[in-house]
């Protein structure tokens, strides 16, 4: 008897804690309500990529030396170098560059290794088209620079996450003289210039 | 208690008046409510799709439906076009009869049971001496329909769903039964205005809710359940179903599935708000500050002002009540299907019979609280 | 005339009709899934005209137990054990469908000289007191033992199902020597009496 009226204790209990529980997340779910969405209104506002963003790669066609070495270190030797060895010169002749964005993954091992930088990161990230095909860029198209969201009057730029200040998780309606979290670069290199005297290279 | 306006009194004596005959006045009459309460209903679901947009959005810090008209009220309407103007698709090997059917099936007896809900005194369509028992026989059809739905598709998932579907509303029929008896015992009546009229006269303290918490628990959660909403919508559960006996459904049929179950929320909250909320009663009686203030309880416009303050309260706590749906959507996560029968048979039911055990005796040892 | 009554006739035609078409699908359709749902449309049929005799609660009480329980359990059963199967044509089928044909028009036939051939009394007091409250007197006074024999026989069936349906508690001694190594170990089908006779 006693046993069952227990049993029927810890049921009655466990029930009433299921209920509290219930009730936390309600009233975290109802918190939710009063902050501001984080929505980014896409066409109209845009995020600002970050310094380390690797979006659609820039190519210099005048830089390359033809070396094959982005094709080396791709995973699935993308890019593709049409070149000629020029027997006046003794040089290599590069007559076409074109790497297809439909299948890259934009790893950046090709701009890591180029050696002599004429591969780049972008912030490109809007790389939609109709046709597949249409994603297979050639050295002229390669050669395009993005345009900047921060310049585009058709585009509200809204600070990414690692621009935003210490504590602040929105982008939107951030105060004037708003910084980044932690030093500017310039900061950096004024603090260390006087006392790199153990550079080792 | 007066009695209030008698808009179908009126309307009729005005007619009598033009000249025509009694019958054919009663006989005009008759569909204006009906068209009214389904306009009603309908413009209810709009409401209800924009609000659970926008509340979803605001829990998740997203903004919702912005474009569609200020604040996109306009988007229910939107996607309501859009579904209007949709293909539909009958899938091969189905059996067209019972696909059509079943939707038609689910949704009649939902708009049918707007029957009984008062907005007021005399602000209903008929006041049936079944009432609220009319409401959960009504609700009993709409399995059939899912079944037939479910079967008719031709598709596992859909059968499943529709099973699922059915054995879900019969086992929370049960305890959501019980929980309406108790509130009958106390009322010593299945009308809605008898109900309404027994919390009445002493505002926010008079309610159900104060004397039957445990049943205004098990009623919501059974509700709930009822409608398929989220914490217990597994049967459309995208996981595992696709979309339950929806899967098939597209255009206006996929439409009335919709419509339906938005529907049976806006009455569930309803029916919540008349047995347990004081349907149509302000939060202070307003007929005793009328009567200290000094003005008739006959007075026209004190009686305009009650009506409509009546409608107003009725629907605002309606819609209190789907808000908390909405964020009990986001925050529970969906249960099992064994967790649901478990706790339909093995906690609903037993603590609704324990409710109703308890109410009777409270209504013999304290007949003034629990009515006599 | 009076359109109360227009009403109630039109709509005691065309329940009456409504329930007989059904009523003959559920007899005559071939597939069953279709019985069951026009039985369902019986049931409906039937409690519309529950509610023109004026009694509302039968007609509700009869919507949620029948459609909305009896119907759907036998639905369930349908679809459940549904295989899609054609059934091998019986010979002389036509003597049995026109021996079946003959008890039932015989039946219909008894039933109607009964209808014709009693001098049936119309009653004409309106009840206007809830009927709720009419059947809950007749049910705890004249109507007692009925009720109470009614409820204690529900009770067994439940009993009864629900004995069927908890079989899942396992005997102590699983027996293990006569599985066969590369099968799953099931429950087995007997309760656990009939096992420990073994």
């Amino acid at each position: 008897m006693f046993n069952f009226l227990k049993q029927v204790g810890d049921y009655a209990k466990e029930t009433v804690q299921a209920a509290k529980f219930i009730g936390q997340g309600l009233s975290v779910t109802f918190d939710h309500m009063q902050r501001r969405p984080v929505t980014v209104q896409y066409p109209y506002e845009k995020l600002i990529p970050s310094e380390r963003y690797r979006g659609r790669i820039h190519y210099e066609f005048d830089k390359c030396i033809s070396c094959e070495v982005c094709v080396r270190v791709c995973p699935i030797n993308l890019p593709i170098v049409d070149w000629e060895f020029d027997k006046e010169t003794k040089k290599k002749k590069l007559n076409h560059y074109s790497i297809d964005f439909g299948v890259c993954i934009f790893c950046g091992n090709c701009v890591e290794y180029c050696p002599t930088n004429c591969l780049s990161m972008t912030e490109e990230y809007e790389l939609a088209t109709y046709d597949r095909h249409e994603l297979n860029y050639d050295s002229v198209a390669l050669g395009r620079l993005p345009y900047k969201v921060t310049q585009d009057p058709m585009v509200t730029p809204i600070r990414e996450f690692a621009y935003l200040p210490k504590g602040v998780v929105d982008g939107h309606d951030l105060p004037a003289g708003a910084q980044r979290a932690g030093q500017r670069p310039e900061a950096i290199a004024a603090q260390s210039s006087p006392d790199d005297t153990d550079t080792s290279d | 208690m007066n009695s209030g306006i008698d808009l179908q009194g009126s309307f009729i004596q005005t007619l009598t008046e033009f000249g025509l005959p009694q019958d054919v006045a009663r006989a005009l009459w008759i569909p204006l409510p009906m068209v009214l309460v389904v306009i009603g209903a309908v413009v209810g679901v709009l409401v209800t799709v924009w609000l659970e947009r926008k509340v979803s959005a605001a829990a998740q810090q997203r903004i919702g439906p912005e474009f569609a008209g200020p604040l996109g009220v306009l988007q229910p309407v939107a996607d309501g076009l859009k579904l209007v103007f949709k293909e539909d698709v009958t899938p091969n090997k189905s059996d067209p009869w019972l696909f059509t059917l079943g939707p038609i099936l689910v949704v009649i007896p939902v708009i049918l049971s707007y029957l009984i809900v008062p907005f007021g005194q005399n602000l209903l369509i008929t006041d049936l001496n079944v009432g609220i028992f009319l409401w959960i026989a009504l609700s009993s059809i709409a399995p059939i329909g899912l079944l037939m739905s479910g079967y008719s598709s031709n598709n596992k998932y859909s059968l499943l769903g529709g099973l699922r579907a059915a054995a879900q509303s019969i086992s929370y029929e049960i305890p959501l039964a019980l929980a309406v008896l108790a509130v009958v015992m106390m009322s010593n009546s299945l009308s809605t205005i008898d109900i309404v009229e027994q919390q009445s006269g002493y505002g926010i303290l008079g309610w159900n809710i104060w004397r039957q918490p445990v049943g205004f628990l098990i009623f919501w959660i059974a509700a709930l359940a009822e409608c398929e909403r989220l914490p217990f919508d597994l049967p459309e559960a995208e996981e595992e179903l696709v979309a339950g006996y929806q899967t098939e459904y597209s255009g206006m049929r996929f439409a009335l599935f919709y419509v339906g179950s938005y529907i049976n929320l806006v009455l569930s909250a309803l029916i919540v708000a008349i047995l347990y909320l004081g349907g149509w009663e302000f939060p202070i009686p307003l007929d005793q500050l009328a009567g200290w203030l000094g003005v008739s309880e006959t007075t026209p416009w004190l009686q305009m002002l009650t009506a409509s303050l009546g409608i107003i309260m009725t629907i605002l706590k309606a819609y209190v009540l789907v808000f908390l749906a909405v964020l009990l959507r986001w925050t529970l996560p969906r249960v099992r299907i064994d967790q649901l029968l478990n706790l339909g048979w093995k906690f609903l039911l037993p603590v609704a019979l324990v409710n109703l055990l308890l109410t009777a005796g409270l209504k013999l040892v304290f007949p003034v609280a629990f009515g006599g | 005339m009076n359109l109360a009554e227009d009403v109630q006739l039109i709509s005691f035609g065309l329940l009456g009709v409504l329930m007989i078409a059904a009523a003959l699908g559920v007899v005559l359709l071939d597939q069953i899934v279709y019985s069951a749902f026009l039985l369902g449309g019986v049931f409906l049929c039937m409690s519309g005209l529950y509610v023109l005799l004026n009694a509302d609660f039968v007609a509700a009480a009869q919507i949620l137990v029948y459609v909305g329980a009896v119907n759907v359990l036998i639905l369930f059963a349908i679809m459940l054990v549904n295989k899609q199967e054609t059934f091998k044509p019986v010979g002389n089928r036509w003597l049995r469908q026109g021996a079946t044909a003959l008890v039932c028009v015989g039946l219909f036939a008894l039933l109607s000289t009964m209808v014709l051939a009693t001098p049936w009394v119309v009653d004409t007091t309106v009840v206007l007191t809830s009927t709720v409250v009419q059947i809950g007197k007749h049910f705890f006074s004249d109507y007692l033992l009925p009720f109470e024999l009614a409820s204690v026989l529900l009770l067994m069936a439940m009993v009864g199902a629900i004995i069927l349906a908890r079989r899942d508690f396992i005997p102590e001694k699983m027996a293990t020597d006569t599985q066969d190594a590369l099968t799953l170990p099931e429950r087995p089908r007997e309760l656990t009496g009939t096992v420990s006779d073994r």
